[in-house]
């Protein structure tokens, strides 16, 4: 097979910073491979995906990348499907989805119908054309993704962190899609931190240490055993959250889950696992008195559901965290629920010292939250809702987008906060294995139905 | 390379899809009207001279509503806007004015501000994206529709970013609840905990809808052609 993409000595470094994220890299990607690229978060792998795909606008380059020449038979040389699919549906329709890449072509509209039909069959996702978009499934999205990218025939398709977002049926279909392009001589190239389910397509492992350098191989991070966390710190049995019947009807009169039942004892480590779109976020805002379920009964923290009275007693923290971030220190963040709950100023400053301290980042306290690392924000935003020691802290997807080490950390954190303060824990993990044995209690919610695991 | 394979061509039957002509003129036309028409009903909402004018202007928007969506669209979420919004503006109504007799004239905005948006919520509600791309190709250059299109896609998106930005600052001892809102000195926290989250939540979504859109190629090429389905 031969080279249909070659970078030599390339270099980039983003604007206001002085290292480069990417350093001298040599790459030569092959017609017909699959090509997986690993590496701890912010260690520049959607930074090289983006320089392949010609994406990189601000910041300083240095070296070369040889792309193949675009033709009429191969219109695009590099595909890319990013890491949120929900952005990324730009219209509204199955059809109009596939055809949006042929548009910007300027294909003849008339070509336009086979040709989608053809990749969505390459993909396995045989909707009609007029099928809306919002009522895929997110693994259905993710396929309608990449034949929108295969109808514009390219020889390289880049896959930002496909694991992410596909429950183990759509990383089935995925890894058929991937075997059939490459048969096709179509050559891939996956960013994964967790590439496992995807081993048996993958034929070269590379690897971003960090430090800007690419080397052959997979990433490692350090290792650990995920097994054996310190028990949870149960007192008394004494109920905190309890939920009986629970039903939630969502857009269109659809259930989301019904019949929802358990209880959380104080001091315990509880986790709700189920794929994307199953509802385990709308579960939690209900516990938190943000949204109303339609049937069924609620008492939290001896009460109902209301943020009101829960404020300062309940924490939560959503998915992507980094979002609620908005003072100008690490420090003022993470100070800002403890002024607005009242403790006392020396209070304040032992607390942000003591969450800091937990979470490995004191030596951020100066420094602006926005010019953090990934990593770095979600450990703050963590920071900042666990240091006012809430009774009961709800968490959503608290992994998502962190790689190994960052992940243990924040499970490490949350365990350590469990035993030391006894605060009860609520996770929820789309993975349904992910880090079996620490939590006290499994459920898994799916078809609309939460039964343990 | 052996693409080939991958597009092997058959024959397709889209019953639900006309493909007779590229762009159907007919659909875009209708749209266009559609368009115009709720642009014209919000302009009328606003220069509403009288009571009875707004009457009939409310009646008019119900039997659209009504027809354009099929007697489908629920008006039950707006409605709970239009009392929120209602209330807000006679409170302030009041502060202004200390008088019970000011409560009237800020019922009567409310009401102009609700039937000025109205129209707007029906046509983005029973319109495909697809078409109004393709009305709105027909008066502005194609990247154009295709942005003006995308807003109107990704507001809802938007919504949900703020909302789930205002829940988690509540929680986190934010005063931004309604009862707490009711002290304007508490308005400051909504400030800073939701707004200026909120703009850079916004830049960021832009910029991702930008990217995803760059690497299918929007904007290689001076024009775009337009897809005949729905």
């Amino acid at each position: 097979m031969g080279v249909i993409l070659r970078l030599k000595k390339f270099s980039f470094t983003y604007p206001e910073v002085k290292t480069p994220v990417l350093q001298d890299l040599d790459l030569e990607i092959e017609a017909g491979r699959c090509y997986c690229l690993t590496g701890p978060t912010g260690s520049g792998k959607t930074t090289l995906a983006l320089a392949l795909k010609g994406l990189l606008c601000a910041g300083k380059h240095e070296g070369e990348i040889y792309m193949p020449s675009v033709t009429d038979s191969t219109p695009m040389a590099v595909g890319m499907v990013l890491q949120d699919p929900e952005v990324q549906l730009l219209t509204s329709s199955v059809g109009a989805e596939v055809a949006f890449g042929l548009e910007n072509l300027c294909v003849d509209p008339a070509d336009m119908p086979e040709r989608v039909v053809s990749a969505l069959q390459a993909v396995g996702l045989e909707k009609p054309l007029d099928y809306p978009v919002d009522k895929l499934s997110m693994g259905q999205k993710y396929r309608l993704l990449i034949a929108a990218l295969l109808v514009m025939k390219p020889l390289l398709l880049i896959l930002d962190e496909p694991g992410a977002q596909l429950d183990p049926e759509g990383l089935e279909l995925l890894r058929e899609c991937l075997r059939r392009l490459k048969q096709d001589g179509v050559s891939i190239i996956l960013c994964e931190h967790r590439p496992d389910s995807l081993l048996s397509e993958i034929d070269t492992f590379l690897q971003l240490d960090g430090s800007g350098r690419l080397a052959e191989g997979r990433y490692q991070g350090e290792k650990f055993a995920p097994s054996s966390p310190p028990f949870s710190a149960i007192t008394e049995k004494e109920t905190v959250l309890r939920v009986q019947d629970l039903s939630f009807i969502g857009v269109g009169d659809q259930p989301v889950w019904s019949q929802v039942a358990f209880t959380v004892d104080r001091g315990r480590r509880f986790s709700v696992t189920g794929m994307n779109g199953t509802g385990k976020t709308t579960l939690l805002r209900c516990l938190a008195g943000f949204l109303s379920p339609q049937q069924g009964e609620i008492e939290i923290l001896g009460g109902a559901p209301d943020a009101y009275r829960l404020r300062g007693r309940l924490g939560c923290l959503f998915q992507n965290p980094q979002k609620q971030i908005f003072e100008n220190t690490v420090g003022e963040e993470i100070a800002f629920p403890l002024k607005r709950f009242g403790l006392l100023n020396g209070t304040v400053e032992e607390r942000v010292a003591e969450a800091l301290a937990a979470c490995g980042i004191s030596h951020l306290i100066e420094q602006s939250p926005h010019k953090l690392s990934y990593g770095q924000k979600h450990l703050v935003a963590l920071a900042s809702v666990l240091a006012p020691r809430p009774e009961l802290l709800l968490l959503d997807d608290p992994l998502a987008g962190l790689d190994d080490d960052h992940s243990r950390a924040v499970m490490e954190l949350l365990v350590h906060y469990n035993v030391q303060h006894g605060t009860t824990m609520l996770w929820t993990f789309h993975d349904p294995d992910a880090w079996p044995g620490w939590a006290d209690q499994v459920l898994h919610l799916e078809g609309g139905r939460l039964a343990p695991r | 390379m052996h693409l080939g394979k991958l597009f092997s061509m058959r024959k397709v039957s889209l019953a639900a899809v006309s493909l007779e002509t590229p762009v159907p003129a007919g659909d875009a036309k209708w749209v266009g009207l559609r368009m115009l028409l709720a642009l014209t009903l919000s302009c009328l909402a606003f220069t509403a001279p009288s009571v009875p004018f707004l009457l009939a202007l409310t009646v008019v928007n119900l039997a659209l509503l009504w027809y354009l969506g099929n007697g489908q669209i629920s008006l039950r979420r707006e409605l709970k806007a239009f009392v929120w919004q209602t209330l807000v503006i006679l409170v302030l109504y009041l502060i202004r004015f200390q008088d019970l007799g000011g409560l009237w004239g800020g019922f009567k905005i409310s009401w102009q501000l609700f039937l000025a948006l109205l129209p707007s919520m029906v046509f983005v509600r029973s319109t495909s994206q697809t078409r109004i791309v393709q009305a709105l190709n027909r008066i502005m250059p194609c990247r154009m529709a295709f942005v003006l299109s995308t807003c109107l896609k990704f507001a809802p998106q938007l919504l949900a970013e703020v909302r789930s930005i205002y829940e988690g600052q509540v929680l986190r001892g934010a005063r931004i609840l309604p009862r707490d809102l009711v002290k304007p000195w508490h308005w400051l926290d909504l400030l800073h905990c939701v707004v200026v989250p909120a703009v850079v939540q916004c830049m960021a979504l832009a910029g991702n809808i930008a990217l995803a859109a760059r690497a299918r190629d929007f904007g290689s090429q001076p024009k775009r052609t337009c897809w005949p389905g729905l």
